[in-house]
């Protein structure tokens, strides 16, 4: 009970991504120092703290030392949310600038700030004050020891009546305290620092929590990207949610050969990376991969950077790739955004947006490397990483293409890290020889599937894609007309070697055959000569049997018949 | 017709001294006619919000054309106030 009072409590800022790299909001009933150059956006984050804490229900009150009341409102009322906060009656806005040609003549207190908000408090039953520029009125302090009491002084103030204050004062270079106010970041529990930069002719915002006492926070300095929604942390809109389920399922790349090399598709919710040079059939294998997602009934995102949607569908139907009817029916989102217009970081966001909006199944980017060209202090890497884990937590199936220059297969994949990052990388590239340029494909990683590692010649028709062995010549590979020919000249030797070997059969065939025939008129005549001499035989015994009977003495002329009775009677009685 | 306004919160040490500073100048400048206002943010606060008066002890000089001054602090440099109340006699 007691450690439950005593632990820090947090208020929610209602801006999502804020309230995760704080882990759950700003002090609640203490100050947050938040400081930033001109233009980092300051004013606006706290208005549009204000505007979300009104939105749930809560109050505020807005004290502008620097900003005139009209100008604070139309900073307002250029955001999506900044309407609902001027209708609002719960929360005040006090104008404390400073007067004119105002001089001092010795040590002021604030009480007088305190009172005043006090009963602006309890009309609006607020819970947030904002005192947006406080350095102006407390450069009139003398003793800047006197103005740093005066700090304190507020932030105890705000304590006792628990509401959560956000001071906000301009960063005097690298230091974490307003001109005047060099300390004050040791006082309080929480400072924000935003700041705003010029890289590339770009303003790039970013985000630091300086200083989170008591609390766990990402201390980073964070891509902010301010748009109508007022400021955003891209990056990190959602919290990393429970594992993800590896799915087992493959899915077709559009090209059945291959999915074959592939081992049966890509894993669902796993990333391809396809790079090649210009030319290489990328954005094709990439409308493969959408058609047949279409064809499943899944939802595609299709994002192309720099080429626009109806010169790119179009070009597609010319190697039999139908986008036209998945983009008519909503299966198929075409986005075409220029890489150039925004920053990497708006990018993403945009990416993001264009993600939770539309849910897709899977998602193209073609070519991702267009990213690389946007401007932005933070790079493309960071957007890359967050863009590859955000699908894959999504369990979206993504496939990228990149860029690659000539002699360099990773080419600007790898600035981004994507190659790293992806599941699978297939690389596109063409041969040039005797005289012509033959597209190939080869699989240089593919994640927990056996794959292929054979380069495959990619054949372009008007029936779309499909792969061809390439033809193995010694230590080369052969595709296109020498591929071809080889074959040719191969299936007609092939062809040779089997009517050869035909015709021998044939021959021996018929050799046997003739052998058997000359075998069976042989035996015919050896049959006949066996028949001959068994009855020659038999003549000759008989004829014998009788010469020897006529020449028997006791023997009467056996030609007699009563003599033939004689013969078999002594027979009987021997 | 000037008028002075002096601003401030209770019985607070700054304001008190304000006060008898202010006091002090003005009988040194014989503007014993000058009797200033004195409003306590702590009871009117919405007095500081009409005036734009944050910061306490503040003097508020309205002169006779209307223009508005403002000198903040418990006006204990003596140059200062003197100078800021010297359009007064």
């Amino acid at each position: 009970m007691q450690n439950d009072e005593m632990k820090l409590q947090k208020r929610k800022t209602g801006i999502v991504s804020l309230d995760n790299v704080s882990e759950g909001g700003l002090p609640s009933g203490q100050a947050t120092l938040v400081l930033g150059q001109a233009a980092a956006g300051k004013t606006v984050l706290s208005l549009q703290i204000l505007a979300r804490a009104i939105e749930r229900g809560e109050g505020g009150v807005f004290v502008t030392f620097e900003e005139s009341p009209a100008q604070v409102k139309r900073d307002v009322a250029s955001f999506s949310w900044g309407e609902k906060l001027l209708t609002s009656e719960r929360w005040q806005l006090i104008d404390a600038r400073p007067r004119f040609g105002a001089e001092a003549a010795g040590e002021f207190d604030i009480e007088g700030l305190l009172s005043i908000v006090g009963a602006a408090i309890a009309k609006t039953h607020a819970n947030w004050v904002v005192f947006d520029g406080i350095d102006q009125l407390l450069q009139y302090q003398p003793d800047p020891k006197v103005a740093i009491d005066q700090v304190r002084r507020i932030n105890d103030y705000c304590e006792s009546k628990g509401w959560t204050l956000l001071l906000i004062g301009k960063a005097m270079d690298e230091s974490l305290a307003p001109a005047h106010l060099e300390g004050i970041e040791f006082l309080l529990s929480a400072t924000l620092v935003l700041s705003a930069r010029v890289v590339g002719q770009q303003l790039n915002r970013s985000l630091r929590i300086a200083k989170f006492r008591g609390s766990r926070h990402v201390a980073d300095e964070l891509p902010v990207v301010m748009d109508d929604d007022g400021i955003q942390l891209p990056y990190h809109e959602y919290l990393p949610t429970a594992e993800v389920v590896a799915s087992n399922e493959r899915i077709s790349t559009g090209v059945s050969r291959l999915d074959k090399l592939l081992g049966g598709g890509i894993y669902r919710g796993s990333s391809l990376l396809v790079s090649g040079r210009p030319g290489t059939a990328k954005s094709t294998l990439a409308g493969s991969f959408a058609e047949a997602a279409a064809r499943r009934g899944e939802r595609t995102l299709y994002v192309s950077f720099d080429e626009i949607e109806s010169p790119y569908v179009r070009n597609l139907t010319s190697v039999g790739i139908n986008l036209r009817d998945p983009i008519d029916n909503g299966l198929v989102q075409f986005v075409d955004l220029s890489a150039f217009a925004l920053r990497v970081t708006e990018h993403f966001l945009t990416l993001r947006r264009l993600i939770d909006t539309f849910d897709p199944h899977c998602l193209i980017i073609d070519p991702v490397s267009a990213l690389l060209k946007a401007s932005g202090a933070e790079g493309a890497t960071m957007a890359t990483e967050h863009l590859i884990d955000l699908v894959r937590r999504r369990g979206i199936t993504t496939l990228l293409t990149s860029l690659s220059g000539v002699g360099d297969p990773e080419g600007e994949a790898t600035q981004g890290q994507v190659s790293t990052l992806a599941d699978s990388w297939i690389v596109l590239d063409y041969n040039v020889r005797g005289g012509e340029r033959n597209r190939s494909l080869s699989i240089v990683k593919s994640r927990g599937s056996a794959h292929s590692n054979q380069e495959r010649e990619l054949l372009l028709s008007d029936a779309g894609i499909d792969l061809a062995d390439v033809y193995e010549h010694g230590s080369e590979v052969l595709m296109g007309t020498a591929r071809a020919a080889k074959v040719r000249e191969d299936a007609v030797a092939q062809r040779h070697r089997k009517l050869e070997r035909e015709q021998r059969r044939l021959d021996l065939q018929r050799q046997l055959e003739q052998a058997e025939r000359e075998r069976d008129l042989f035996k015919a005549k050896l049959d006949l000569e066996n028949a001959e001499m068994a009855e020659t035989d038999q003549l000759e015994d008989s004829f014998r049997e009788d010469i020897r009977q006529r020449r028997d003495p006791e023997q009467e002329n056996p030609d007699e018949p009563s003599n033939l009775d004689a013969v078999n009677d002594k027979a009987q009685w021997q | 017709m000037p008028m002075l306004i002096l601003f401030i919160t209770g019985t607070a040490p700054r304001s008190q001294r304000a006060r008898s500073n202010l006091g002090k100048m003005l009988d040194r400048l014989n503007l014993n006619d000058v009797k200033p206002f004195e409003v306590d943010l702590l009871e009117q606060p919405d007095q500081g919000i009409e005036h734009g008066i944050f910061a306490t002890p503040s003097l508020l000089k309205f002169d006779s054309s209307g223009e508005v001054s403002i000198l903040y602090g418990d006006l204990s440099v003596e140059e200062r106030l003197q100078k800021f109340l010297s359009d007064l006699d």
